[in-house]
């Protein structure tokens, strides 16, 4: 039994990308679904470090991509200011650095607009005293960083306030085709089971490294994603205030982005055949940790609070008989499938980086109104997001002072990210969720230095009270947030972490016996 | 500047294993002082004394299970005890509550049966020696359950737990009374003092009463007075006129606090020292001996001589055991070699959160009268003891109350016999 949807757009894909093109697509006025197979930036989108790059990064290596960085970065900072903390950034010398290096990136930002001062040492090691005192060189650039959940989730409301649908955990599991045309999809509920077929006027791929696989649902061949895998560690403090990065041509863990109350190191870049392989090895972990040494000395005896990888979608074309891997365009890819299969009402978007997320979704709704034969003009440059109305950029404390204010009115459900009771029952019933993670990206519960050991059992409890679950649902929200919180912890377990961990261990299974829920025969004819 | 002191016996960790070890020192006629960097764990456990729970499927009679543990696990804590001590330390365990500053406050149980006691969840769990305000929440009990929590409370939900025990085929339902407070983050130990207050339990039973059934026990978060449980529980009961039980939940945990005043008295009463604030940051030797240690309290360094020394510090969970950022563990009080740290080609942790994670067994490798390898006059008791999985077995505060009282038999002969050959 399936139900139908008419719509002009289908985009496929709820991360930055596909929510920008919904944003986008709306904004213009076409009538939006947006569907994922999971929630909304649970796959790249948000499993990145949260930099708006300057563009300094690409500056010498990729020349195009530091100027969409740039413009991108200036544009962001007004129509998301409420997501985006401006940290600025340094690219600094290390003695591990060429030092030839430093001018061709001085240059290269020259060349393509990358704001970028030269900065006098002392002054630099009086802004930042942790990091690396021997250090050559400081050049400070417009880096900033983004609160990319509130970002996507903020997408996804202006969307919906123009009349779009938006519908995470539904999966397309097939793609119409009527002859050479793209017709809609279908998709199926994952926790509904219901399946519903959209007909679409235009389907948009926006799946990041999944675009291979949703393009071959279409029959169309030779979208080729490598997947990039990399690795990011959250430290418990901000480090550094200041994001930081060596000044070398781009490489492993070469960055370390301050974020709300944390800050993250990254990355790896390790190929990788399959897109959902969230593999952490310890080298990798190891080599990290040595690379944070590097920038901010004594950094492993800061406590790494999570682990996590995320895959970049390094796009290949196969078709243009290109299967060099080397130097993969970190730039978006765009494929018109009309122009390159002959196959109408159907777009992909691939490639990129968060940063240029709203360029993407640009150049793909202007395809998409190049389908359609109609004339639409763009405002995503200058239309603020639903909740950055009033331009200003969110700043380090500003929810702390907020809160502080009320602390006594309201029950604190998570401490470390000051999460009440009000706003988590309230978010529960806007997500009519039984999923406690997907209140975590929502409010971040759970995401601070306990990694849940003191919230979770709260927001069970007040998650089955407000939702009518059984006990069985309810037992398996706790579990599976547990297992969803210790994936990213086990890898990176030591210090004061592991001792946080253990006090976890006795809470939950000591005291409160999870690993013991009663099972529907009659526990107490066993005594 | 720095002081000196000298003892009969020095105990490191203020925790069950610290705390019993120096009172049953100090009551055996030794000069004994108890140094801890902090309170132990008893303010985050739930204040019962787990024997053995699971091993690893639900045990019913602790000494039937622990004699089949110990044949095939030689290196587990238990097995180094020995059974005999395990009862003779929960006999005085028993009198210590009865001689303790909580009047009419008393546990209940038997080295041969498990309590099955809801926990906040509404999971069964079992549990040896527990205070007589929990023993009513028992699953073998005939009356239905009504658990009771308030909105005021964030760390207990009634509705959730009576859900369970439901499934556990326990007939149980839940409420929820009003409480006014002035702050919205209340815990536990904010109630319990409210619960000391007769005039506010009694507006309190007032409340509650109205939302009873005829035959109904009363299931409570664990709040029920923290100077007089004893007298707040009975009277609440009477008041009620029904049994009323405790359930522990997150910490702070005020039965755990209640155990901590009984155990901090018994070492006093027997006039050993305690002294909280004070960590050991240095130890000196002299060949496998320690001969003194060195505490430090508010900048300020004390050296404690002593011819035998207790660790009692805990594990990772208290920091006495650390695993670097390098994957390297260390013992940090004494600097003493560990036991079941898996090799370095070993995973240390696994994926699934409710496995038994290898690095679950660490401790300090000590022989088979749990003197540390080593180091000949130092004996280790509770959580610093490798080779259990506590936290799974809910074996804790027993290991803990079993290893404190062995390891002050033990120190005890050991002194006397350094005594004797002195003379």
């Amino acid at each position: 039994m399936s139900t139908t949807l008419s719509t002009d757009v289908l985009v496929i894909g709820g991360g930055a990308t596909g929510c920008g093109v919904a944003w986008d697509a709306s904004l213009r006025g076409l009538d939006v679904v947006l569907v994922d197979r999971g929630d909304l930036a649970e796959g790249t989108s948000g499993r990145f470090h949260g930099l708006v790059h300057s563009g300094g990064r690409y500056a010498v290596k990729d020349p195009k991509a530091a100027e969409e960085c740039i413009g991108e970065n200036r544009i962001l900072r007004r129509i998301a200011a409420d997501c985006i903390e401006d940290t600025g950034g340094f690219f600094v010398t290390t003695p591990w650095d060429d030092p030839e290096y430093a001018d061709r990136f001085k240059a290269g930002c020259a060349a393509t607009g990358v704001d970028c001062e030269e900065i006098d040492l002392a002054a630099a090691l009086r802004e930042e005293p942790r990091i690396n005192p021997s250090i050559s060189r400081v050049f400070r650039v417009p880096d900033a960083n983004i609160d990319v959940w509130k970002t996507v989730w903020a997408l996804a409301r202006g969307a919906q306030d123009h009349g779009a649908r938006v519908l995470p955990y539904h999966a397309a599991v097939a793609i119409h085709r009527e002859g050479d045309r793209v017709t809609g999809a279908r998709v199926r509920g994952a926790r509904t089971g219901e399946e519903i077929d959209i007909e679409a006027r235009v389907t948009v791929n926006a799946s990041g490294a999944w675009a291979g696989r949703v393009a071959e649902l279409a029959g169309i061949e030779g979208v080729r994603i490598l997947p990039g895998r990399g690795i990011m560690i959250a430290m418990n403090h901000r480090l550094v205030n200041t994001c930081v990065n060596r000044c070398q041509m781009p490489t492993d863990g070469d960055i370390i982005v301050p974020i709300r109350t944390v800050c993250v190191i990254g990355t790896t870049d390790e190929h990788t055949e399959d897109p959902d392989d969230h593999t952490v090895f310890q080298s990798e972990v190891d080599a990290m940790l040595d690379d944070g040494e590097k920038l901010v000395p004594g950094f492993r005896e800061a406590r790494a609070l999570r682990v996590w990888t995320g895959v970049r979608p390094l796009f290949e074309d196969a078709k243009a008989g290109n299967t060099e891997t080397r130097d993969v365009t970190r730039a978006h890819a765009l494929l018109d499938h009309e122009q390159r299969d002959g196959v109408t009402g159907f777009v992909t978007i691939t490639g990129g980086k968060l940063t240029t997320f709203r360029l993407m979704a640009e150049d793909t709704v202007d395809a998409v109104c190049r389908q359609l034969g109609q004339e639409r003009a763009c405002s995503t440059r200058t239309e603020p997001l639903p909740g950055s109305e009033n331009g200003e950029p969110y700043r380090l404390g500003e929810r702390l002072e907020r809160k502080e204010q009320h602390l006594s009115d309201a029950q604190l459900i998570c401490e470390c990210e000051m999460v009440n009771r009000g706003k988590l029952e309230d978010a529960i019933r806007r997500r009519a969720t039984t999923n406690l993670d997907d209140i975590r990206r929502l409010l971040r519960l759970g995401m601070g230095p306990c990694q849940g050991g003191f919230c979770i059992y709260r927001a069970t409890g007040i998650l089955h009270g407000l939702d009518g679950l059984s006990a069985e649902q309810a037992n398996e929200a706790l579990r599976h947030f547990l297992q969803e919180r210790w994936k990213g912890v086990w890898p990176i377990l030591y210090g004061d972490q592991l001792r946080q961990a253990r006090l976890d261990d006795w809470i939950f299974q000591g005291v409160l016996g999870v690993g013991h829920p009663p099972s529907s025969e009659l526990d107490r004819s066993a005594t | 500047m720095r002081g000196e002191l000298h003892y009969d016996a020095v105990v490191i960790g203020a925790g069950t294993a610290g705390l019993v070890a120096g009172a049953r020192l100090a009551e055996s006629g030794a000069h004994v002082c108890v140094l801890a960097k902090g309170i132990g764990s008893t303010h985050l456990a739930p204040g019962t004394i787990d024997v053995l729970g699971y091993a690893p499927d639900r045990v019913a009679s602790p000494r039937e299970a622990l004699s089949e543990l110990v044949a095939a696990r030689p290196d587990h804590p238990y097995a180094l005890i020995g059974l005999d001590t395990v009862d003779h330390a929960l006999a005085w365990f028993e009198s210590c509550v009865g001689a303790g500053p909580l009047a009419g406050y008393r546990y209940v149980g038997r080295f041969e049966h498990n309590h099955l006691l809801p926990t906040a969840v509404g999971a069964l769990r079992p549990s040896t020696l527990v205070p007589e305000t929990m023993v009513a929440g028992d699953a073998s009990a005939p009356e239905p359950v009504c658990v009771v929590g308030s909105r005021a409370l964030r760390d207990f939900h009634p509705a959730l737990c009576a859900a369970n025990l439901t499934r556990a085929g326990i007939a149980a339902r839940a409420v929820e009374v009003d409480i006014d407070v002035s702050r919205a983050d209340e815990n536990a130990l904010g109630l319990a003092r409210r619960f000391d207050d007769p005039a506010w339990r009694a507006g309190f039973a007032a409340r509650l009463a109205l939302k009873l059934q005829a035959d109904e026990r009363v299931g409570l978060p664990a709040m029920l007075g923290a100077r007089d449980p004893g007298g707040a529980w009975s009277d609440l009961e009477h008041r009620l006129g029904r049994r009323v039980f405790e359930i522990p939940t997150l910490p702070p945990s005020v039965p755990g606090m209640r155990l901590y005043e009984i155990l901090r008295s018994a070492l006093r009463r027997a006039g050993g020292r305690l002294i909280l604030g004070a960590e050991v940051v240095d130890a000196e030797r002299s060949g496998s001996r320690v001969s003194a240690v060195l505490a430090r309290t508010g900048g300020h360094d004390t050296r404690y001589a002593a011819p035998s020394f207790v660790l009692a510090a805990g594990g990772f969970a208290s920091g006495a055991i650390e695993l670097d950022s390098r994957w390297i563990t260390h013992e940090r009080v004494l600097g003493l070699p560990l036991r079941g740290v898996p090799a370095p080609e070993q995973p240390r942790f696994l994926g699934d959160y409710l496995a038994e994670q290898p690095m679950s067994r660490v401790g300090v490798a000590v022989d088979g009268d749990l003197r540390a390898e080593g180091a000949d006059n130092v004996l280790v008791a509770g959580a610093a003891l490798g080779g259990a999985v506590p936290w799974r077995e809910l074996s804790g505060e027993g290991i803990a109350l079993a290893s404190g009282f062995r390891v002050a038999e033990l120190a005890g002969a050991g002194a006397a016999a350094t005594t004797g050959a002195a003379a």
